[in-house]
This record gives structure tokens, C-alpha cells and sequence, in this order.
């Protein structure tokens, strides 16, 4: 296929010409990069057939500070764009402040093989087929759902029994809400709980997920499906198959022409963020990671983490880092756990490299909630946490919390309790004095630390605390002579 | 049974100096419990209107199938002494009433915690020892807690009648056996002295041993035949109990007492002529039947036997005879009131043991002094599960003042700090509940030197805690106890459908609660894993959590599951150097295997993070051979600051060092929790940091590029050391007859055990075998083993200690290779061992 093609650069140039676009953002992910120059120059020289003054402008962006998949918003306004263009694989989230325009790619796919593999499979099976896919497989699903359809009506009687559904592409286009000013844009939920259509229609349950929304007919679940995703093994497969975990699923893989049944890799994951979320009810302090600057409603969603953060007294600081690694969490120990605010697609983070778990909102919600339980069901777009569970502080039993991952009852620390200490006026200073002299003493005597609840307290349990005083050695040190040489290895150095 | 109202019960409840609380301690299977129930048959308490239909020993069905006690179980006792038995006590009392709360323990090691929470709220212990077995493991560690609780213990030779019945052995014998058993017994009471409870030692002719045979329901101490025989000689009963025991004889032809057997024939010694012949020959009598000559052997002994039970025949006719005559509830509650402490007596000197705050403050003076007009200061030793499901009572000892109905407590649970306000809650007793029988009976208050249980504080209480009165907020805890078993053995489980996953949780969190010793707990994939002492009692804890704690919800569990404890065999081969992600610092590190015991020192608390350092560098030097200058170079103990590694540091002048010591530390407790095979929790390591090299600016030495380069280092240094798996053994005593002997040895070397110590129980058919095995091998050895030797042997396995498995985990097809593969898998790791050059770095 030619560049022309799998860029759409037709379709696009209709876009930014038909709505007057001057400056427009051309986002790139890192392996896609290497096409740029041919794709602005496909542009510039069809947007100059159909434009006779010059006057659009096209930016190239590129290494953007957040997953490639969520349009860059932040980066866009630096040169004042009026739209993005995305190239490549997309999680769909709405935007908050600019128009974008999405072009998922063509990936190639045999679809006879594609189709044929897909009907042998569901000649042993009895359940209906969702088929979802990988979006830049989307330019060749009608051609599989006409291949099946037509393969079906040659094979006899119950064979042809099987039914399909097809998922949906949302429109590759995204408008941010006129009124993003003030809700931060959440008019329509675009979750993948049920939105019932108005009174009196047959009541039919919409779901989406990753840029795929489908209908189910009223009365039938999702488990009543057998899911089929034809793509590659990738993060909106992972997300599938986590916000999917009580269906079958079958992957289609285009590369190898095959399917695959065994996902226990993926329950697994399932299981290990279970562990995760009891991990983090043991927390103290919690960071909140800023995962995304453009995707809309991220802003009420730490707001709202903060209030059940504090509600379920913990202390709570927020960072914002670009894409996370161990060594910038590492310079945070004294945080417990990290929840991380972004798109549904970069939001799962398990590496054993990290010093401290990393965690989606919905996990939190979990796990600070008390008296919410782990029964399965798993969201990862926080848009539809946002209205899902409004935080309220429950009156909770005061029975101890009985911790998991510690295989004992441990307490938790009640804030509003520290609060009306800290809140005592006139000695609140003097107590917090004693405070930080009580745990340098101990310290100081002993290899141990206490539990912290907060940042201070955990610099205060440090045994460096500064600068090194030399007691009552008032003569001026001789001075030293420093290295030399490169940081990778110093002059003194080389010998080993 | 005594019919009691509860307010009859009460009121001598206020008598301090008239209650004994007292467990009966044993191995398993010596026969505590039928010992128990002779005496609750005699002397047990029981709600009056409920008299006649109650059975007070069956308490769970489980424990009736298999015949062992798995739950300790509580029972009050009333006697009423005459006040010719009383002539010659010397201690205060009231009356001539007395309590005793007893409570029986299972005697199967895996059980040993119901043992730990039962001793602690007890002053006495009678020890039951089989009189043919001996004293044997488990009589051995019971013992040790309960001296180490410092709790008085008197003795019991058990099984008499196997001497008469099954043995028939004769009377000398029979004495050199029981001497013996007493012997072995006082060996090890002398070994775990404590001064302050003062001589333990058991002997006969003071009365603090019985002889008993629980299953005829008969018992007797030398006071009984003293006081038998004493006018007879004319000599008072303490002379005529001295004589009865030791190395006294009497010869009925000359009518003389001496020391040494003269060798004439009819020269015996003292208790085999008075005691041992005349009940052997009235069970002779009965069992053959010669009923002409029995009836004016008991009417010369005073024995008045019932019309109807005269005509029993044979073995009836014994246990009825010997019942009568020497009843086992009057011979061991006399001993008990007599030798074992009243509350008021035992708290003056376990004070000390008790109370963690100083022992001159108000709350350490009630306990001294059971005073039941002082601040309350209660104990709670386990939580036992209610009839309404999901609830418990709190079951435990008040060491002073009174608790009572609707009473505000403040609840200090272990991990209470004073002072601070962690793990405290204040709360109402909703009722105060004393025990008769099965029955639960609500009363007004409890005074000091009770058991008691409480109601509506379970959701405050996790296993144990203490309890005072809401205003005495300088009250320090009681002692938190010690347990003798760690949980070695886990399963992992999970519920058959998925959405009885909150269910599960629940029921985990109340089988946490209900049992001392269990951990349940989550690994690091998900898993739900149980923690138990050993196969038995993870099976009992499953049954329970299935059936009690989960509604019956079904769950499937996996195959036990050891953890194993990472190792190295030598010092690195070379200093590794890890670099961190920005390449401006650099961690030089070598890693050496402790000095052996060190790593066990540490687990006692002998070494330890809170230590005194000048303390710490002197044992270390002393007993490890450490430099005296580099063991106050130690950073930390890990993993969870306490674990058995350490990091120390080796550097000599590097610039900003004590900058990143907090952020190696950190590396160490994460990497020394899950060690570079198989990320078990690493064992008796000693990381050296040799050199540091640091970039001059502080933002680039901060945690973030320090914490991860440590772990790497720890990692590489580990893999550099030749790294080794170890794996826990069980010490596994068995007794069993000679013919069994070759069975068992065929199971152990199947099992890859091996027996250390085998010793012929001198007097008896049986062997004494003692071996190691490892804990993955004993699943499903008792029952391979009671195959291999049609029921003989029956094993007993202890955790011992960490063993070293010799192949090398790094070498492809070992043995410990395989294992770490295994452990991977589970866990959902890759299944390659990452290599050493992922985490050493070149210059």
C-alpha cells in the first residue's frame, strides 16, 4: 500500500480545508516517525492543489511527555494549533481543549484466512461472536464481515447458526465540548456502563471501549458473547480482556494468521492488580502520578482521588513526571503506592522495577473505599469512575482492617482525628517540635522506623538529615582535591 | 456433676484464694482429655436446669471423629474439701470450698498455640505423661512454655492400668518405669529453672505426683496410702509418705524399714509393698472374678460398694471397684488445691513476666496483689467463635480488679505503644460470660483471678490484647506471648466461583481471628495463602473456614506449598559494581554467608535492630568473631528491618555516604524480601558495601537513582556468591515397637529424611526414633508412614530448622534448579533466572 493510503492524506486534507484550519499539529508516535517528512510533503502538496494562498501551517510533534496514544494537547498549544492531526494507534479519548483528527494506519490482514480461521472456530461453538478489533484493522473489517457472511450462507443448516456482531468505530474525529471551561467536558458518558436508550424503545445496552462501541440487544450480557479480537496482542487488548474478564475471548492474529485461545497471561494480570489494590490499603502516603494532560475530565478525577484519599486518611501529594519510570518514583519512597491519572491504555503500569506500586483510579477507589469489595468487575476509563461512585464519607465500622497483604489486622490512621490535633492552636508548634524531636531520638539510637503518614515524618525517621556537623572542630578543613575525568569513569578509575 | 445457678458460682468466684486455674498439658495422645473427663464427671459444673442432657467434653465434631483435641477447651470444676484433708495446708483460705477452671489443650504439636493462650491465663499445669511412653516431644515443649510462663506444674503418671492389664509387669519394674518417667521429667523442669518460681521438681512423696489411670477413672497420690497406713505404723503421714517412695524397704517378716533390699524374698520396697501389690491384687481379683474373696478385701480397705454394682463382672467390675476406692477427681483436685498456686499467690511472682510497664506502678502492684478493688487489668488469650456466625467472644484472665457488664474498657492490642494512640480503641463490654458447662451463663461482673468472656468487643480484639478501665490511660500491656510453632506449611486457595471472592476475604479475616496461630494472607500474584503449623492443622483450618467461616461457599485449594529462604555459600568470587541509570554513581558490593548461628540470633532477638549498639558489637565480637569497629557498621537487618541480613558498611572515606544510606537501605529491605532466584525472602546474608562513588551534585545521588542500583548490586553480589535455596525440616519424633522399625526407616529414606537419634525406652517395646525430614517431603507422611507400619507409628513434626539444599540453583537440571523453576512458575515469574548481566555493570 502506498503512503498516500495508509496515511489518508485525501481524507485529512478534507478535513483541515472543509473546517479552515491554519495551524495544524501532525502528532507521531516514535516508530512512525520515520514517515513524517513523506506525509507532509503528501499533504502540503495536495493542500497547495486545492488552496491557492498559502496559509496552513503544519507542525510535526513528536516524543510527546505522555503515551503516545492520547493527542498532545499541551504540546499542540505551544505553537498554537487549532487542531492535531494523530497518527497511529490511538486510545480514542475525548480531548478537552482541540478538535482531533484521528488516522489509525492500514495494517495489512489476509482476510480469507482471516475469515475461514475464524468460521472453523465458531463451527465448535454455540455462542454469538462479538468481533472486536485492533483500529488499524478497521479499514478491513467490512471486507471480513462480507467474506464471513458470505462463507456462512454456503455452509449448511446449524452451522451457519453462529451470529456476529460487529463492533463499531467511533468517529475518527473528536470535537472537545464548547462548555470545557467549566465541567472540564463530560456531557456524554462514553462508558461502558449500560446507557439506556429513551422509555418505550426496546431498551438496548451500548457499550465501548478503546474507539469500539457496539449495541447488545436488551436481556443479553456481555458473558453472553464469545469475544473475538482480530489485532495484535497489545494495550487495548490487555484492556479488553481485563474490562471483559468474565467473557471467552479468542484473539485473531494478523501477522501469524492464527488464533489464540490462552490468555492465563492476561488473568494472571487480573489477579496480580487484585494484590495490588491490597497493597495499597495498607498505604500512608499516597502520590498521585499526572498521566495525561489533554484527556478530558483529568483534572475532576485527581480532585476527586485527593477528596478519597484524605476521606480515608491518608496524606496525599500530587506529581506530575511525564512518563513514570523507577528511578523518578524512586526518588519518592516515602510514597506507598502511586495512583496514575491517564488514558485507559497507559494506564496499567506493573513492573517489578517499581518501589512502589502503581495504580489505576478505579483500583484506588477500591482500595480507599472501605467497605467496597473486589468482586471482578474492572473499569479502567476513569471518565466512568467520575460520575460512577460520587465519594462519601461512610460511617464505617471501626473494626480493625484486616490487611492481606500483612496477614494481620492492622489499624488505620484516623485523619479527622490528626486533624483536630494539628488544628490546636497556640501549641500546635511546640507539639510539633516534640513530635520531630521524639523521632530523630529515635532514630538515632536504633536501625528501625516507625510508620510515617506523612512526607515530614518520613524525612524525620531519615538518619542523613543535612549537612554532617563536626561538633567542636572550629579549624578550617584543608581542602580536598576533587575527581577528574568523565562521570562514567573517573581518571582515577581507569586502572581498574 | 454439681448443679449450680449462677449465682452460686459467683459468689465463690470472689474467694481468691479458693480458685485454681489450671490446664492439663501433655503429649498427644497420653490422655489428657479422658483424664479431664473423669474429673468434669465428678467435680464439673453444670447450669441446673440443664443437668442430664448436657456432655460437656463434645465440643466438635471433628474432634470426636479423629480423637484428638484440636481447641482448647474451658471448664470450672467445684470441690469441697473436708476439713480433715485441709489439717494440714498451709495457705491462706476461705472455707472449704474451691474452683478450679481447667482448661484442657490438644496435645498435637501442630496445635501447641491453644496451648500458648491456654497457659497464660492459668497459674498450674498438670502434666499427663503415658507411663509406658513416657515424656516424650511434645511433653517436653509444653513443659518449657509453661515454666517459661512461669506456671506450676504438678505431674500425673498416666495409664496405670496398661502396667496391670496389658504389661502385667511386677512391682519393681513397674517402680524402676515410673521412677524413670519422673526422672526425665524433672531433667527437663530443671532445665528451665526459674528462680523466682522457685524448685519445680516433682516428687511423689511431697504429693506432687499422682498416678492415675483416666480411662478406669481412678487415681491416687502417696497421700492416699499414707494416710492409709499411718496409724498402722504409728508414724505421722509425711514420714509414712517418704517412706513410700525411694529407696525404702520393708521386709513383713522381720517388721523392719530399710534402706537397701536385704535380699530376703519377702523384703519389698515401700511402694510396691503398700501400694502397687494391693492394687494389683484387688484388680486381680475382680477380673477373675473372685468375688468371695474380694468383698472382705474392701471391707478391711473401707470400700462400701452399691447392691446393683455388686453384681458386675470382670472388667465392670474393676473400673467400678478401683473408682470407688481411689477416685481419680478427689486424688488430683486434692493435689491441685494443695500444690498448685491460688491466683492471689501465682500473680505475686508472674507479675514480671506479665506486665511490660514498670513493675512499682499502680497497674503492676493489682496484679501483684489480686486486688479486686484496683483498676482492671484483663487478658485475652484467643477469641472463640460464637454460636451466631461471625461473631466471637473474647475469652480470657482478669489479673485484677472486676469486669463488668455495660463496664467501658480501653482495648490495647499488640502493637499498642503507651502513649501513643495506635491500636487502641475504648469501648463497652456489652456482657460478661462465664462458661458452665455448654452452656453460656450472663453475669452481673467477674472479680481477678478468673477466666472470663466477654461479648461485643470482637471487633476490636484481632488474637489477643489487654484490657483496663477506660481512665487508665498510663497502663502499660500484658506481655504479648510467645509461640513454640511458626507456620512453615501454606495452601494456597481460591473459590470455585468467582464471585465468592468477598466471601473468601471474609472468611479469611474470621479464621485469622479465631485461631492464634494461622496467617492468611495474599502473594504477590493474587493468591490467597493460608499459613499454618503443619498438615493437620491446615486441614482443620480449612474445614473451618469452609464450613464456619464461609457458609459452606466451596473452595479448592492447591497442593501445600513450602516457602524456601535464599542463601549464598561463599564469599562473592569478585566486587561487583552496579551503576545507576544516570551512570554518575556507582555501588561496589560483596556478599558473604553469616557466621553460623548468627542467622538464628537474629530470629531469637538475640541480635537485632533495637539493640543497644554496645551490646551488639560485643556479642557479635565475642560469639561471631566480628571486628568490634565493623560491628557498629551495621546499616540495617532487613528483610522488614528485623530479617536475618544485614548490610554493613566497608568504606573507607567516601564522600557523602551517609547522604545515600537511607536509600540503600531501602533497595536492601525490598531485594533481601525477594532474593534474585526465586524472590523467596533471602536468609543469614552479610552485604558488604565496599566503595561508593557519588556525583558531586545532590540531585543526582537521590533515591531514585540510588534505590534501584542497590537493589542491582544486591542482586549481582547474591548471584556472585554461589546463591543456594534453603529448605525448612521438621524434627520428626516417632515411637513405635521394634517391629515397626523397618517401616519406618524405609518411609524416612524414601522421604529423604534421616534419623539422628534412635534410643530404646529402657523398660519397655518401644523405640524412640528422632529424625529430620524435609517439610516439602511431609505431606502425607503420617499416612505413608501408618501404612508402612500398620498403625504403629504415628509422627510428630516440629519445625527445626533452614537447611542448605547442596545443588546449585544456577546450574541447569539440579535438583534446586528444578525447585526454583517450580517457584517461579507459580508465581508468575519469567522462568529464566535474570542474568548477572542485567544487573553487574562495567566500568
Amino acid at each position: 500500500m502506498d503512503l498516500m493510503d495508509i496515511y489518508e492524506i485525501d481524507r485529512t486534507v478534507d478535513f483541515i480545508l472543509r473546517r479552515n484550519f491554519t495551524r495544524v499539529a501532525l502528532q507521531f508516535p516514535d516508530e512512525l516517525l520515520k514517515d513524517c517528512t513523506k506525509v507532509v510533503r503528501g499533504l502540503r502538496e495536495k493542500i497547495g492543489k486545492l488552496k491557492e494562498q498559502a496559509g496552513v501551517g503544519l507542525f510535526v510533534m513528536a516524543d510527546s511527555t505522555y503515551g503516545s496514544c492520547c493527542v498532545d494537547e499541551v504540546g499542540a498549544s505551544h505553537i498554537n494549533a487549532d487542531c492535531v492531526i494523530h497518527y497511529g494507534h490511538t486510545c480514542l479519548s475525548p480531548t478537552s481543549t482541540l478538535p482531533a483528527f484521528f488516522v489509525f494506519g492500514k495494517a495489512m490482514i489476509d482476510v480469507s484466512s482471516c475469515a475461514s480461521s475464524i468460521l472453523n472456530y465458531a463451527s465448535n461453538n454455540s455462542k454469538p461472536f462479538l468481533v472486536l478489533f485492533g483500529l488499524e484493522y478497521a479499514h478491513a473489517i467490512p471486507n471480513i464481515r462480507e467474506e464471513l457472511v458470505a462463507e456462512a450462507s454456503t455452509l449448511s443448516g446449524s452451522k451457519a447458526k453462529t451470529v456476529f456482531h460487529f463492533a463499531e468505530v467511533m468517529c475518527p474525529l473528536i470535537n472537545p465540548p464548547d462548555c470545557h471551561k467549566d465541567s472540564g467536558g463530560l456531557l456524554r458518558s462514553v462508558g461502558d456502563g449500560k446507557v439506556s436508550d429513551e422509555p418505550g424503545v426496546a431498551a438496548r445496552s451500548r457499550h465501548s471501549i478503546g474507539g469500539l462501541s457496539w449495541e447488545l440487544p436488551s436481556g443479553q450480557k456481555m458473558e453472553d458473547y464469545l469475544l473475538l479480537w482480530i489485532g495484535s496482542d497489545n494495550s487495548a487488548f490487555a484492556n479488553v480482556v481485563l474490562t471483559f474478564n468474565g467473557c471467552e475471548i479468542v484473539r485473531y492474529d494478523a501477522n501469524g494468521n492464527c488464533l489464540g485461545t490462552d490468555f492465563s497471561q492476561q488473568r494472571r494480570i487480573l489477579k496480580r492488580r487484585y494484590y495490588l489494590v491490597e497493597k495499597a490499603k495498607d498505604a500512608n502516603i499516597v502520590g498521585i502520578l499526572v498521566g495525561t494532560l489533554g484527556v478530558a475530565g483529568y483534572l475532576n478525577m485527581i480532585h476527586q482521588m485527593k477528596e478519597l484519599i484524605a476521606g480515608a486518611g491518608k496524606k496525599v501529594y500530587t506529581l506530575v513526571m511525564g512518563r513514570p519510570n523507577p528511578a523518578k518514583l524512586a526518588n519518592f519512597p516515602e510514597c506507598d503506592v502511586f495512583i496514575y491519572v491517564s488514558c485507559a491504555q497507559t494506564a496499567l503500569l506493573d513492573s517489578k522495577e517499581f518501589y512502589a506500586p502503581v495504580i489505576t483510579p478505579f483500583e484506588a477507589m477500591l482500595a480507599f473505599n472501605r467497605g467496597s469489595e473486589w468482586t471482578g468487575a474492572y473499569v479502567m476509563e476513569f471518565r466512568d469512575l467520575i460520575n460512577s461512585s460520587p465519594v462519601e464519607v461512610k460511617s464505617y465500622s471501626e473494626e480493625a482492617r484486616f490487611s492481606l497483604v500483612q496477614g494481620r489486622y492492622v489499624e488505620d490512621f484516623d485523619l479527622q482525628e490528626k486533624k483536630v490535633e494539628e488544628n490546636e492552636g497556640v501549641l500546635a508548634l511546640a507539639n510539633a517540635t516534640e513530635k520531630a524531636l521524639q523521632l530523630q531520638d529515635r532514630s538515632s539510637n536504633s536501625l528501625t522506623k516507625g510508620t510515617v503518614q506523612s512526607g515530614a515524618d518520613y524525612f524525620a525517621t531519615r538518619s542523613y538529615h543535612g549537612l554532617d556537623m563536626h561538633g567542636d572542630n572550629s579549624m578550617p578543613e584543608p581542602y580536598l582535591i576533587g575527581r577528574t575525568g568523565k562521570a562514567s569513569r573517573y581518571q582515577h578509575e581507569e586502572g581498574k | 456433676m454439681v448443679k449450680f445457678t449462677a449465682e452460686e458460682l459467683r459468689r465463690i468466684m470472689d474467694l481468691k484464694h479458693n480458685i485454681r486455674n489450671m490446664s492439663v498439658i501433655a503429649h498427644v495422645d497420653h490422655g489428657k482429655s479422658t483424664l479431664t473427663d473423669s474429673l468434669v464427671a465428678a467435680a464439673g459444673i453444670i447450669a441446673q436446669e440443664v443437668a442430664g442432657d448436657v456432655r460437656m467434653t463434645d465440643t466438635r465434631a471433628d474432634e470426636a471423629e479423629r480423637g484428638i483435641t484440636i481447641k482448647s477447651t474451658g471448664i470450672s470444676l467445684y470441690y469441697e474439701m473436708s476439713d480433715e484433708a485441709l489439717k494440714s495446708y498451709k495457705g491462706e483460705r476461705h472455707g472449704n470450698e474451691y474452683l478450679i477452671n481447667l482448661i484442657d489443650s490438644p496435645g498435637h504439636v501442630d496445635f501447641s498455640s491453644e496451648v500458648t493462650a491456654a497457659l497464660r491465663i492459668t497459674d498450674g499445669a498438670l502434666v499427663v505423661v503415658d507411663c509406658i511412653e513416657g515424656v516424650c516431644v511434645q511433653t517436653e515443649t509444653v513443659l518449657r512454655q509453661a515454666l517459661g510462663e512461669r506456671i506450676r506444674p504438678v505431674l500425673t503418671v498416666n495409664k496405670m492400668d496398661r502396667c496391670f492389664l496389658e504389661l502385667q509387669v511386677d512391682g519393681e519394674e513397674a517402680y524402676q518405669t515410673f521412677s524413670r518417667v519422673i526422672e526425665n521429667a524433672n531433667v527437663i523442669m530443671a532445665t528451665y529453672e526459674d528462680p523466682l518460681l522457685g524448685d519445680c521438681q516433682v516428687y511423689p512423696e511431697k504429693g506432687t505426683v499422682a498416678f492415675s489411670a483416666g480411662l478406669h477413672g481412678w487415681a491416687f497420690t502417696l497421700t492416699n496410702f499414707a494416710k492409709m497406713y499411718a496409724s498402722k505404723f504409728g508414724v505421722d503421714e509425711t514420714k509414712m509418705m517418704e517412706r513410700l517412695w525411694g529407696e525404702n524397704f520393708f521386709d513383713p517378716a522381720t517388721k523392719k524399714w530399710t534402706s537397701k533390699n536385704t535380699g530376703s524374698a519377702t523384703c519389698k520396697r515401700g511402694f510396691v509393698q503398700f501400694c502397687y501389690e494391693p492394687i494389683k491384687q484387688i484388680i486381680k481379683t475382680c477380673m477373675n472374678d473372685q468375688k468371695d474373696k474380694l468383698w472382705p478385701m474392701l471391707q478391711k480397705l473401707g470400700v462400701v460398694m452399691k447392691s446393683d454394682e455388686k453384681d458386675l463382672m470382670a472388667k465392670p467390675l474393676m473400673k467400678r471397684v478401683m473408682q470407688t476406692w481411689l477416685p481419680a477427681s478427689s486424688a488430683l483436685l486434692e493435689m491441685m488445691i494443695f500444690h498448685l498456686p491460688s491466683p492471689a499467690t501465682a500473680q505475686r511472682y508472674r507479675v514480671e513476666n506479665l506486665y511490660e510497664g514498670p513493675l512499682d506502678d499502680v497497674y503492676a502492684n493489682a496484679i501483684r496483689n489480686c486486688d479486686p478493688d484496683a483498676p482492671l487489668m484483663l487478658y485475652v488469650s484467643k477469641m472463640i467463635p460464637a454460636s451466631d456466625k461471625g461473631r466471637f467472644f473474647a475469652f480470657g484472665r482478669v489479673f485484677s480488679g472486676k469486669v463488668t457488664t455495660g463496664l467501658k474498657v480501653r482495648i490495647m492490642g499488640p502493637n499498642y505503644v503507651p502513649g501513643e494512640k495506635k491500636d487502641l480503641y475504648v469501648k463497652s463490654v456489652q456482657r460478661t460470660v462465664i462458661w458452665m458447662g455448654k452452656k453460656q451463663e450472663t453475669v452481673e461482673d467477674v472479680p481477678c483471678g478468673n477466666t472470663v468472656a466477654l461479648v461485643g468487643l470482637d471487633q476490636f480484639i484481632t488474637k489477643n490484647a489487654t484490657l483496663t478501665n477506660e481512665k487508665e490511660v498510663d497502663a502499660h500491656p500484658i506481655r504479648a506471648m510467645k509461640f513454640s510453632v511458626s507456620p512453615v506449611v501454606r495452601v494456597a486457595v481460591q473459590c470455585k466461583v468467582a464471585s465468592d471472592l468477598p466471601k473468601l476475604v471474609e472468611g479469611l479475616k474470621r479464621l485469622a481471628k479465631s485461631d492464634p496461630m494461622v496467617v492468611c494472607s495474599i502473594e504477590e500474584s493474587g493468591e490467597h495463602i493460608i499459613a499454618g503449623a503443619g498438615e493437620l492443622h491446615l486441614e482443620i483450618c480449612l474445614k473451618d473456614l469452609q464450613d464456619d467461616f464461609m457458609g459452606g461457599a466451596e473452595i479448592i485449594k492447591s497442593d501445600p506449598v513450602v516457602s524456601f529462604r535464599e542463601t549464598v555459600l561463599e564469599k562473592s568470587c569478585r566486587v561487583v559494581m552496579s551503576k545507576s541509570p544516570n551512570k554518575h554513581n556507582r555501588l561496589y558490593m560483596e556478599a558473604r554467608p553469616m557466621e553460623e548461628g548468627l542467622a538464628e540470633a537474629i530470629d531469637d532477638g538475640r541480635v537485632g535492630p533495637r539493640d543497644d549498639p554496645k551490646n551488639r558489637a560485643k556479642i557479635l565480637s565475642e560469639e561471631f568473631g566480628w571486628d568490634k569497629d565493623l560491628a557498629k557498621k551495621i546499616w540495617c537487618f532487613g528483610p522488614e528491618t528485623t530479617g536475618p541480613n544485614m548490610v554493613v558498611d566497608m568504606c573507607k572515606g567516601v564522600q557523602y555516604l551517609n547522604e545515600i544510606k537511607d536509600s540503600v537501605v531501602a533497595g536492601f529491605q525490598w531485594a533481601s524480601k525477594e532474593g534474585v532466584l526465586a524472590e523467596e525472602n533471602m536468609r543469614g546474608i552479610c552485604f558488604e558495601v565496599c566503595d561508593v562513588v557519588l556525583h558531586a551534585d545532590a540531585i543526582h545521588r537521590g533515591g531514585g537513582q540510588v534505590i534501584p542500583t542497590a537493589r542491582r548490586v544486591i542482586y549481582a553480589s547474591q548471584l556472585t556468591a554461589k546463591p543456594r535455596l534453603l529448605e525448612p525440616v521438621y524434627m520428626v519424633e516417632i515411637q513405635a515397637p521394634e517391629q515397626a522399625l523397618g517401616g519406618i526407616y524405609s518411609v524416612l529414606n524414601q522421604k529423604r529424611g534421616h534419623v539422628f537419634e534412635e534410643m530404646q525406652r529402657p523398660g519397655t517395646p518401644l523405640y524412640n526414633i528422632k529424625a529430620y525430614l524435609p517439610v516439602v517431603e511431609s505431606f502425607g507422611f503420617s499416612g505413608t508412614l501408618r501404612a508402612a507400619t500398620s498403625g504403629q507409628a504415628f509422627p510428630q513434626c516440629v519445625f527445626d530448622h533452614w537447611d542448605m539444599m547442596s545443588s546449585d540453583p544456577l546450574e541447569a537440571g539440579t535438583q534446586a534448579a528444578q525447585l526454583v523453576a517450580d517457584i517461579r512458575k507459580r508465581k508468575g515469574l519469567k522462568e529464566q533466572m535474570t542474568p548477572l548481566s542485567e544487573f553487574e555493570d562495567k566500568l
